[in-house]
């Protein structure tokens, strides 16, 4: 521990504090998160387990916050992430206009690339939503909270806990009580994301676990066996029915939306989990590849942690000045001319 | 996935004789520092040696599966295998001198409940000690104060990759790509069987959880008089590779052999030593306690130290 300063406060977590410190051999800026032991009578709580494990297991990835050191310290132990400015949440509700299109495709960019890390590493993260997703002092977004990530096999004989995923971002057959559920979770909750991203508010505001049903199928429609054929096995299907109604057309919800966009988030939101696509499917999808392209992310916005006000960065990264002689500024064709034979 | 693991990264070696050295260093760091504390009445013939290290922990790592085996609700064999894992690793970098095995095997087995998504609560979990509520109670208390040494000495790498999932994989894959073998199932029962006595013995901390779980199949095959080279040769790809499948075939043999040579220790051989291991700790039990790393933390009210002796091998013995 005293090779951190504490600088502040972050915020509380489900099991502690997290505080922002200077790592001070290298002077780096991270969060602490630290995970007390103090009365627990179950001992070092599965949350803290599992973001251990599911962080320790897996390579760097630009898209995953990352875990830069686990210590013991005092009656429990501290997690050492890299330090995140900020997170998409804020970034809905900070920004003074609304995301354009072009940031909103490269915010999906990242967050389906990080998605799809996971998926490969066999990871499910049962609680994506705009809170978890970080966003660095660079504009990057990544992936945090682990603290209900699982390890998914394929063997199918392992039951899961349905009380997973904050409510609005949670999935049909979470919402109908399933136990055996698999990736596809994840893949529902990016939907609602992107929803939330190009409406500039939450897709599915349900105030409780029923009325969250209602948003849903109001939007989706009633399933039923034909577009659902699984649904019938779910532990509480039986237990509530609700009036027919027709499907609304997804333009209607994310009205002034490219077609393309429409069309890949129909993708993310179907009742049917296997039929979901995959993140890194997504990722090839006509939508990432037509005007306007995803935003570089130099070109998103950064709110402070914890400000009110937004800074769009409307200047490019680096500083320069007009009355700088303008060889001075070029770049030596020797140091690029080698990079640039590999382009050839 | 198993190839970029912490398993692979950190705890596979890559000779028996590299563990055999780690464990002697633990004995002998623990029997120094007990010198040089200067007790009265301390001798080198006090301690445990590494051949009684050895008895003891083979004996209380047979406790730890007879525990899983007798739990209720039925515990997944990756749940066994991991707290098994846990076991040995713990006593690789500690000697048994140093913490009592007996407190050890249970919180390496509760850990793997919780890491491995079995979700039994605390009370269930010392429920399946025969013990008298406050026994079991004290069982948990101590559960709970080493919960935090172990996953410290366990690098914080708490995934484990156990055998046999790869067993099944091997089974689907021959019954789709290998139809000379009839029926793969029957290599079921005595591979699996092969991989609960691997565990065992250093094999998960020297191979592959896959090289592990094919030597088991190859192993139930031979009992039953089958042949399955032509499966290792085609099947896998080695046809092309000769220097691969002669090593593969070599580390089937370590595996074999360390298997072989596995002999549970017989109680006359336990007793001796676990009466050394019960003074030892009796002497030190003060020492042990400051090592938790629980008393660093200023703002924390010290809570009471359960007396370890008052928890003993006799309500494991019930079991």
């Amino acid at each position: 521990m005293d090779q951190y300063s504490i600088l502040g406060r972050i915020g509380e977590g489900a099991h502690g504090i997290v505080f922002k410190a200077k790592h001070i051999e290298t002077g780096e800026t991270v969060a602490l998160k630290k995970v007390a032991l103090r009365k627990l009578e179950d001992g070092i709580p599965n949350q803290a387990l599992r973001e251990i494990k599911a962080l320790q297991e897996i390579e760097d990835n630009q898209y995953v916050v990352k875990l830069k050191d686990v210590f013991p310290h005092g009656t429990g132990f501290v997690l050492v992430f890299e330090y995140m400015l900020s997170d998409l949440s804020e970034v809905i509700r900070n920004s003074q206009r609304p995301l354009t299109a072009s940031q909103v495709k490269g915010y999906m960019m990242m967050l389906l690339k990080g998605v799809a890390f996971c998926h490969d590493n066999s990871i499910m993260h049962r609680d994506l939503k705009p809170a978890n997703l970080l966003i660095s002092s660079t504009g990057h977004l990544k992936i945090a909270d682990f603290g209900l990530a699982r390890l998914f096999s394929n063997e199918g004989d392992r039951l899961y806990s349905h009380q997973v995923a904050t409510r609005w971002y949670r999935a049909p057959e979470l919402l109908y009580g399933a136990r055996k559920y698999d990736e596809g979770v994840d893949l529902w909750a990016v939907g609602c994301i992107f929803g939330e991203l190009l409406n500039n508010s939450p897709l599915f505001p349900g105030e409780n676990d029923i009325e969250q049903l209602c948003c849903v199928l109001r939007v989706l429609g009633t399933p039923n066996q034909k577009v659902w054929p699984e649904i019938t096995d779910l532990p509480d299907y039986n237990k509530i029915t609700f009036k027919e109604n027709p499907p609304i057309p997804l333009e209607e919800i994310v009205p002034d939306t490219s077609p393309q966009a429409v069309d890949l988030l129909k993708k993310f939101l179907v009742y049917p989990s296997k039929q979901r696509i995959s993140a890194s499917q997504a990722l090839l999808h006509p939508y990432f590849f037509t005007d306007p392209l995803p935003a570089h992310h130099s070109e998103l916005p950064i709110p402070q942690r914890g400000g009110k006000h937004s800074r769009q960065r409307m200047q490019p990264p680096h500083e320069f000045t007009v009355d700088r002689p303008l060889h001075e500024s070029l770049v030596d064709p020797s140091l690029i001319q080698r990079h640039a034979w590999s382009c050839l | 996935m198993y190839h970029n693991s912490s398993q692979k990264k950190f705890w596979t070696y890559d000779k028996e004789e590299t563990l055999d050295k780690l464990r002697l260093e633990a004995n002998q760091k623990f029997c120094s520092k007990a010198i040089s504390s200067g007790k009265p009445g301390i001798n080198e013939s006090m301690f445990l040696d590494g051949r009684e290290e050895k008895v003891l922990f083979r004996h209380y790592e047979k406790r730890l599966l007879d525990f899983c085996a007798m739990f209720k609700p039925v515990m997944p064999k990756s749940v066994v295998g991991t707290a098994c894992m846990y076991f040995r690793r713990f006593y690789l970098n500690n000697s048994l001198m140093d913490y009592h095995p007996r407190t050890i095997m249970l919180t390496c087995t509760y850990l793997s409940c919780k890491v491995d998504e079995f979700n039994v609560s605390s009370t269930q979990f010392v429920g399946n000690l025969q013990d008298s509520p406050a026994g079991q109670e004290r069982a948990l208390e101590q559960i709970l104060e080493y919960e935090l040494l172990l996953i410290q000495q366990l690098n914080f790498h708490l995934v484990v990759h156990n055998p046999y999932r790869p067993l099944e994989g091997f089974l689907i894959d021959m019954k789709t790509r290998y139809p000379l073998l009839e029926n793969p199932e029957m290599l079921r029962k005595s591979a699996e069987d092969f991989l609960n006595r691997a565990a065992m013995t250093d094999t998960g901390l020297l191979f592959s959880p896959s090289q592990i779980a094919l030597t088991a199949i190859l192993n139930s095959a031979t009992r039953a008089g089958l042949k399955i080279e032509p499966y290792l040769i085609e099947c896998i790809g080695l046809k092309e590779d000769k220097e691969i499948l002669s090593k593969m075939y070599e580390s089937m043999r370590r595996i074999t052999s360390l298997m072989k040579a596995y002999e549970l220790p017989r109680a006359e051989e336990v007793d001796p030593c676990k009466q050394k291991l019960e003074r030892i700790h009796a002497e030190f039990a003060s020492n042990l306690k400051r090592k938790h790393g629980y008393e660093d933390d200023d703002h924390v009210v010290k809570r009471q130290m359960v007396a370890e002796e008052e928890w003993t091998d006799e309500d494991l013995d019930a079991l």
